[in-house]
């Protein structure tokens, strides 16, 4: 009643083998692969078929299956098509289709390069299913070819299962002598685990027969070489079988022993199985882990960004507004500034206004009101008839009149300098008749005075200036050197050619002179008519030659000792060579 | 050597009386004073003055300016004008500019200045106007010589001119009745009198033809009208050959 367990464990024996054939042949298949790849590369053209071989060699079945098919849909040469049907037959056994496998390889032709190996593949699948009757034709088939490497399989396995096949049929004296003819090929060739599942079948084979002197070693030498290996599915077994003799020989602590041994392999078994899935766990957790980390990284690298994207934004903003900030105070200083000196200059103007009313309303009022006496005088003596004081009375007059118009005249000047309105047209022009004609008004006056009139210029001397307003200049320059030198005097006019192409003309007297401090106050640069408090119209006419000789490009010097006299000098352009 | 003619136009008699007095004083001849724009067309034509005087503004209008353009615009009749004005207003004289006057004279005037701005107008209207040159008391013209002279300016007919002799640096201009030293070169006269009429005869001598009374060649010697002689140098002598005058 133990026999039918036993056949049972048998059958998982015996099942094992063929698996370990296709293992085999994996390793040893390298005839069959280089082939394959070269007609790999002979059919490069193709692409499913290129595709095909090159999953096939990589073992991925379902590409495999997928493109080899897609390669069979085409009209293909026999070659193609063999080897197409091959990949595809193959990747169905593979796959334990094992019906849809068997068609596959049965529909390759006998030209096939590699038609032994389908007749194999049949074989064992054959034998797979147990269909043992079927399978027989096929592996002695197989077993009459010669065993070469080349082969890519080995005859020894071919023998076993041809063997296994007898044995499952009760053909027990077939079986025998074909277990041991792979057993003596598998001793050769030192292939431990082939050896042992022949062992294991060998004894079967006996123990089926009840021979059991001859299995029960066979068993034991199964056994004893399954604890060198290291397959747990042969360690499993061999105990299995172990305590299974045992158990029907009575040996119960024996065959007990053995269970335990055979059910702590099947628990390593399933302990390596259960190992592996607790290290599979272990390991996505850790990836779960670490992931969970990843994604904290990230999430605090995002809020990390956008809290310096925020900072930069900020300080960028924060800069922009320092910038215009700084820029309409550094503009706010500008106007001011521009407004302090608009101020500044304003009060000048406003000074100079006021100055021009006290000209008017004084210099000129007392000027003209003289001139009103005199002509009341006149009108005086001239009823009375007293001729004798008329003509001292006139020319009396007549010096007012002529002080009384040169201040308009500057008044005039001045107020068309500031609006700009006067014509002004620099041009060469001959300095002596120039001088000469601005002399002439005041050589009458000089007689008078007694004074010593010289011009020193040469006739050729050419200024380049605007000739109404430097005869203003000079006009207003011999007017003072005549008021400030007393009778006798000197005033001379010369002139002298200096370098950068300029003119120096000095009009020196030996009048009353000025003061350093007067000479500074009238030579300071400015809008403003001078403030001289006891002063009549002079400070307006240096004022108007200074501005008048800017405007000429020109400048005023002067050089002075009080009780020695003065010199006024002008510094002239000359014209150019060219113009 | 003759006056100049100057035609006065102005509409002030005071002013006009005052320019009047400075002219007559200076040997010039006034040929008539112009009130407005219709007597001064009328004048400049009828007495063919040397030089016109003209104030720019006649009754309140700037009509002298009007007065320069009209004359401007005949080719030929135009002679040298000069501007006078108690305006220094830039666009009254930006506008009289355009006129090209050949001289500005600005109220209250002397007389210097008077005398100054028609020496400047003559020299000027003449294309002499070259106030880097040297000094030159003369201007010359077409038809005249412009000698200053005393301040004043006066004219010598250049049909007048006997001969012209270079002393130094000077010119001594020879007419039948009178001799002038001009400031000016020979060569710079010369530029300006009629080839066909005079002549050189000597590096120091220009001769005019139509004066000249008698050539003795082989004394080198040229009769001038007036009993004036001249030296006829052998360099100078080819221009006998051009010429056909013997009477």
């Amino acid at each position: 009643m133990y026999k039918i367990p036993l056949r049972i464990y048998l059958w998982c024996i015996a099942m094992c083998l063929p698996v370990i054939a296709f293992a085999q042949a994996d390793t040893t298949l390298s005839l069959l692969n280089q082939t394959i790849k070269e007609k790999g590369r002979q059919y490069k053209q193709q692409p499913d078929f290129y595709k095909a071989h090159t999953f096939f060699l990589a073992k991925e079945w379902d590409s495999v299956m997928v493109y080899s098919m897609r390669q069979l849909e085409k009209n293909n040469s026999s070659e193609v098509e063999d080897y197409s049907r091959y990949f595809r037959a193959t990747g169905f056994a593979r796959k334990g289709l094992l019906d849809e496998a068997l068609k596959e390889y049965a529909a390759i032709s006998q030209q096939f390069d590699f038609y032994y190996k389908v007749r194999l593949s049949i074989g064992e699948i054959l034998l797979e299913q147990n269909k043992f009757k079927l399978a027989i034709p096929y592996f002695k088939e197989i077993e009459a070819l010669e065993d070469t490497p080349a082969l890519g399989f080995k005859v020894s396995s071919v023998a076993h299962n041809l063997g296994l096949c007898y044995l499952h049929l009760g053909r027990f004296k077939e079986a025998e002598q074909c277990l041991f003819k792979g057993f003596k090929m598998q001793e050769k060739s030192k292939d431990t685990l082939a050896l042992i599942g022949s062992y294991m079948d060998i004894a079967t084979l006996y123990y089926e027969q009840y021979q059991d002197d001859k299995a029960i070693p066979n068993f034991i030498k199964a056994y004893e070489l399954s604890k060198k290996v290291n397959d747990f599915a042969l360690k499993q077994n061999a105990a299995l079988n172990m305590a299974v003799v045992e158990e029907n020989r009575e040996n119960f602590t024996t065959a007990l022993n053995y269970r335990k041994e055979y059910e702590a392999w099947r628990d390593s078994l399933n302990n390596r199985n259960k190992v592996w899935e607790l290290a599979e766990l272990e390991k996505k957790f850790a990836v779960a882990q670490k992931q969970k980390e990843v994604n904290q990284l990230i999430s605090e690298n995002k809020v990390k960004k956008a809290e310096r994207d925020r900072l930069v934004y900020t300080s960028g903003i924060l800069l922009v507004l320092i910038a215009v900030l700084i820029y309409f105070y550094r503009q706010k200083i500008k106007i001011n500034r521009i407004i302090e000196a608009q101020k500044v200059k304003l009060n000048d103007l406003n000074a100079a206004k006021d100055r021009l009313f006290s000209i008017v309303s004084h210099d000129l009022r007392s000027s003209v009101s003289a001139l009103k006496s005199s002509n009341a005088y006149l009108l005086q003596h001239y009823e009375q008839k007293e001729y004798e004081v008329l003509d001292e009375q006139l020319h009396n007059s007549s010096e007012i009149a002529n002080s009384t118009y040169n201040l308009l005249d500057n008044l005039l000047n001045w107020a068309l300098l500031q609006t700009k309105q006067a014509y002004f047209n620099m041009e060469a022009l001959r300095l002596l008749p120039l001088l000469e004609q601005v002399a002439y008004n005041y050589t009458a006056i000089m007689h008078a005075k007694d004074i010593h009139f010289t011009i020193d210029v040469p006739a050729r001397a050419v200024v380049f200036a605007d000739r109404e307003s430097l005869k203003l200049v000079l006009r207003n320059l011999l007017d003072n050197a005549i008021k400030y030198t007393a009778g006798g005097g000197l005033i001379k006019i010369d002139a002298a050619v200096k370098k950068d192409n300029k003119v120096q003309l000095s009009i020196t007297d030996t009048g009353k002179g000025m003061t350093a401090e007067v000479i500074e106050e009238v030579l300071k640069e400015s809008d403003v008519l001078i403030n001289k408090k006891n002063g009549t119209g002079a400070g307006l006419g240096l004022q108007l030659c200074k501005s008048i000789l800017l405007k000429n490009k020109g400048a005023l010097a002067i050089e002075s000792e009080p009780g020695k006299g003065t010199a006024m000098i002008i510094t002239l352009q000359m014209p150019h060579k060219n113009g | 050597m003759d006056k100049l003619k100057v035609l006065v136009i102005e509409d002030t008699p005071a002013e006009s009386d005052r320019l009047l007095a400075v002219l007559h004083a200076n040997n010039f001849e006034v040929v008539g004073v112009a009130a407005s724009f219709k007597d001064a067309m009328a004048l400049y034509y009828s007495a063919t003055p040397d030089i016109a005087i003209v104030d720019i503004f006649l009754n309140g209008n700037p009509e002298g300016i009007t007065f320069a353009e009209a004359i401007s615009a005949v080719p030929g009749a135009v002679k040298p004008f000069i501007f006078l004005t108690s305006s220094n207003d830039r666009q009254i004289f930006e506008r009289a500019k355009l006129t090209h006057p050949f001289s500005f004279l600005l109220k209250p005037f002397n007389e210097l200045e008077v005398l100054y701005a028609i020496e400047m107008a003559i020299e000027k209207f003449y294309g002499q106007h070259e106030v880097t040159e040297e000094e030159t008391n003369a201007t010359v013209s077409p038809e005249y010589l412009f000698i200053k002279k005393n301040k004043s300016l006066k004219k010598v007919a250049i049909a007048d001119i006997v001969y012209i002799e270079v002393e130094e640096r000077y010119c001594n201009v020879i007419t039948q009745q009178e001799k002038f030293v001009v400031m000016i070169s020979l060569n710079r006269i010369a530029e300006y009198l009629n080839p066909a009429v005079f002549f050189k005869t000597h590096r120091n001598f220009i001769i005019n033809i139509s004066h000249a009374s008698e050539i003795i060649p082989s004394d080198n010697l040229i009769l001038m009208q007036g009993g004036h002689k001249v030296t006829l140098s052998d360099k100078y002598k080819d221009f006998l050959k051009d010429t056909v005058i013997f009477k």
